[in-house]
């Protein structure tokens, strides 16, 4: 609307304020357009309603407390009664090495996480979808989905278990080729390898789910098609099925971006160790140490906010990006 | 009404006990008489009590309804944050919600409770314990550095502690059975610690053909840190590791920063390089112990006296020839014996009074309740015919409490005894269910000088404090790391040593330092 306005410009001046007449006009029936919307399709609010109150309690509201990020916070005073600092938390964030180290290795955890981890269940939805044998594939399928639903800290436990350097699989693997074995967790080149892999362990089966549904929901006719004009299966793969899915990949990576910088910390806190502080402590890590354990919420939320924000702007990019080049978008 | 049944309820259970008590034929019950009683009518005080085993308080404890019927007192349960486990959780949630119960105690409330007293949130406790409470004052002035140690930056105290008994916590243990094996003797000194450690790594002492020992583990690896007492370093200076420490002229200082703790830890990183020191000593966890010695793996370690001799007990059938012994610490290389731990003789759990108590005075007094001899027995032993009997003027336990197959703890926790309110524990509980093995090593850690004075604590004031927060986090952590860097060697200490010091410096800890200095002076130098 604007933007046609715009181009238009000052010449259809006389237009627009009748345009705007008639709709101060219209009201009365607009009101009543609405209420009778209302009326017929009320049952679609009533299951928007429980949604909707979520998003107000456990999302909006608590934007209130955000404020602390710029107080001096005292749990007593309340968030209403505590000073106001303005920027102080933030100077003292970017004073502090630590907390910069953090951001880099927030940032670069994620984007290792994010080339390695997102292309995994996109490929292991092609190739479950190209298995022919059924008991094969639901067997393979409940496998990979398994990690999904095991605790993180049951998960840690298999992996220190399984990085030991003297009971462990791996370096008893390595020491059949006659390899020194290696103390992986206590090594800080070796944190994030172990941390990435582990994610896409846990979590690529299960999100496969969502490209196996897009990949069944092709109309087979392509296929049929496909197969009279001699392609072969690797052709259609390429041809159709990646194609057909893009949107959603498209979505999925929007969205992935969007939480990239919630690195899943719980699973650092239960494998790092100060030894790997280097390259495992992440922004929310730093904000678990210096806030929760320290009690210095007033920071911890100047973090948090600092955190949400360079994720906010990444969203956003990504979000202008893929409209630009695929007409693909969140919004 | 109510009020009125539960009195006529309360006489009727006082009746019955006394019925008990006479044929029995024990000593008069304490609560026979009133000369415990604070109020005539019966008053009810709410109660925030979040502690580790019960998020909070139940008003059926056995140890409740006698103090009840001994002081006219009944606290009702009001505990925020029932659906955490963590204290300073549900001291946050409590004091951010605004109302507050008449009483707010738990696990670690010293810091709330300094920070927002002096805030008015709770009541200072000084003049109504001076007037009101004379069994508290009486324990004082007995030991005044307590009291000086629980006082907030304006000079008030604001809670009433729970205080340990018992001075020696944890102590060196040694597979005796392998150093028979091996024709050594317990080894008294570093170079002879050294000699034992390289014997248990090279003579194969559980005799299984591999070279699968590990000569030292701990449970929690800082306990590895600790081995730095033994070159005359420090590794923390209380109960809690990395502790700040205070010197022998009186400043209070890290022992993280000090030229001793350099030397210390080379040799260290030396011993966990030969393989002396459990490889897998950071990533292992709480379970090393149970593990390594099971397996018949794990030769010394540096853990509490009772529930590592109940190891000897639990695998005698599993592993033959299982003795695993407490022994003397080795003398370090200037020759002085060194426990570095031992029992705090003040806890930060307790209860404290809030500001919204109309109250005070019979709060304070029913606090002093248990500072009097009936309630001290009440609070360490339960109810007395109940769980224990007098017996020559002793409490002892009943042989069924003894002989059960729960711990004795766990036990009292479900009577309402040993729970964290304000209360002066009493040795002789926990003694009366120490095993032999572990008896023997108290005595033999008692026999000789080995203690180190405590560091207390100090109450910041609000500027010291945002002092303090500023920079002890990200110093504390800088100074793990390096010290990790330095056992696994990835990093060479005597290299680093310059730099760490001056980053240290760049990252405030001179100003740590100085406010920690700043509050120990006011606080302890009257």
């Amino acid at each position: 609307m604007t933007m046609t306005d715009n181009k238009i410009g000052g010449s259809t001046e006389e237009l627009v304020v009748e345009a705007g007449e008639a709709q101060r006009n219209r009201r009365p029936s607009r009101m009543n357009r609405v209420g009778d919307h209302l009326r017929r399709e009320w049952q679609l609010y009533l299951l928007l309603l429980p949604t909707i109150l979520w998003l107000l309690i456990f999302l909006y509201k608590p934007m209130y407390g955000l404020q602390i990020a710029f107080k001096d916070y005292s749990v007593f005073r309340g968030v209403a009664g505590s000073p106001w600092v303005g920027l102080e938390h933030f100077y003292t964030l970017f004073e502090n090495d630590q907390f910069i180290r953090a951001l880099r290795n927030t940032i670069y955890i994620s984007l290792l996480g994010l080339v390695f981890g997102f292309p995994m269940p996109i490929i292991l939805a092609l190739m479950f979808n190209e298995v022919v044998n059924q008991l094969f594939k639901k067997t393979a399928q409940t496998i990979v989905y398994l990690p999904h639903f095991i605790s993180s800290v049951i998960i840690a436990g298999i992996v220190i278990t399984a990085f030991s350097p003297s009971a462990g699989i791996v370096n008893t693997v390595m020491g059949w080729f006659g390899l020194n074995p290696i103390y992986f967790l206590t090594k800080a080149e070796w944190f994030r390898p172990i941390f990435v892999g582990t994610g896409i362990w846990q979590e690529a089966g299960f999100q496969s789910i969502v490209y196996l549904a897009a990949i069944a929901g092709i109309s087979p006719t392509l296929y049929e098609s496909a197969v009279v004009d001699g392609a072969t299966r690797f052709q259609m793969m390429w041809k159709i099925t990646l194609p057909m899915i893009l949107p959603t990949i498209i979505i999925m990576l929007i969205i992935r971006i969007g939480n990239m910088l919630e690195v899943s910390f719980e699973m650092i806190i239960l494998l790092y160790q100060p030894a790997t502080y280097e390259t495992a402590d992440v922004v929310n890590t730093f904000i678990y140490r210096q806030g929760i354990q320290g009690g210095q919420y007033d920071l911890a939320a100047a973090a948090g906010l600092f955190n949400a924000f360079v994720a906010f702007v990444l969203v956003m990019t990504a979000n202008t990006i893929s409209k630009r080049y695929s007409r693909t978008s969140l919004w | 009404m109510t009020v009125l049944r539960k009195r006529e309820e309360t006489m009727r259970k006082f009746t019955l006990a006394s019925v008990i008590m006479a044929t029995t034929a024990l000593t008069t019950p304490a609560f026979a008489d009133d000369h415990l009683k604070i109020v005539d009518e019966p008053l009810e005080l709410t109660i925030h009590l979040h502690w580790p085993r019960q998020q909070g308080y139940n008003e059926n404890f056995p140890v409740e309804k006698a103090a009840r019927e001994m002081t006219g007192i009944y606290l009702k349960d009001a505990t925020a944050g029932r659906n955490s486990t963590d204290s300073m959780e549900a001291m946050n949630l409590l004091i951010a919600q605004g109302n507050m119960p008449d009483i707010v105690g738990g696990h670690r409330i010293r810091q709330p409770v300094n920070q927002y007293g002096p805030e008015g949130a709770f009541l200072p406790l000084n003049d109504l314990v001076a007037e009101h409470a004379p069994h508290i004052q009486a324990f004082w002035d007995a030991h005044p550095e307590l009291q000086q140690a629980i006082t907030a930056y304006d000079g008030n105290y604001y809670y009433i502690p729970y205080l340990p008994d018992g001075m020696f916590g944890r102590a060196w243990y040694v597979r005796q059975d392998w150093l028979d094996k091996l024709g050594l003797e317990q080894p008294q000194n570093v170079d002879e610690l050294h000699d034992v450690l390289v014997a248990f790594r090279d003579g194969d002492p559980n005799g299984n053909g591999r070279k699968d020992e590990v000569p030292f583990f701990a449970r929690e690896w800082e306990e590895v840190i600790r081995l730095v007492t033994l070159w005359d370093a420090r590794s923390t200076g209380s109960d809690t590791f990395h502790d700040f420490y205070v010197t022998d002229d009186g400043k209070v200082v890290h022992p993280y920063a000090q030229d001793g703790y350099r030397d210390a830890m080379s040799h260290i990183a030396e011993w966990y390089a030969e393989g002396l020191i459990d490889a897998e000593i950071f990533t292992r966890g709480s379970s090393a112990r149970d593990y390594l010695l099971s397996e018949n793996l794990g030769g010394m370690t540096h853990d509490w006296f009772a529930s590592t001799s109940g190891y000897n007990a639990a695998l005698k059938d599993k592993v033959e020839g299982f003795d695993f012994k407490p022994f003397l610490p080795p003398a370090s290389v200037s020759g002085v014996r060194m426990e570095e731990h031992r029992r705090t003789p003040l806890k930060p759990d307790g209860w404290a009074i809030s500001y919204m108590n109309e109250h005070p005075v019979e709060t304070i007094k029913y606090f002093d309740f248990w500072f009097t001899e009936e309630g001290r027995n009440l609070s360490n032993f339960g109810v007395e015919g109940e769980t224990w009997d007098m017996i020559d003027g002793e409490p002892i336990f009943k042989p069924e409490v003894l002989n059960s197959d729960k711990p004795v703890n766990t036990q009292m926790y479900e009577v309402g005894a040993q729970i964290y309110r304000g209360y002066w524990m009493d040795y002789r509980y926990e003694w009366q269910w120490t095993d032999e093995d572990a008896r023997e090593g108290i005595k033999l850690y008692e026999a000789n000088d080995l203690l180190v004075d405590q560091f207390l604590g100090v109450s910041f004031n609000e500027e010291e404090q945002s002092v303090y927060d500023k920079y002890w986090p990200s110093l504390y952590t800088y100074m793990l790391e390096r010290q990790q860097a330095w056992i696994l060697g990835s990093g060479d200490i005597e290299a680093d040593w310059d730099s760490y010091i001056q980053t240290l410096d760049k990252m405030g800890y001179s100003q740590v330092i100085e406010v920690m200095n700043s509050a120990y002076q006011r606080q302890y130098d009257e």
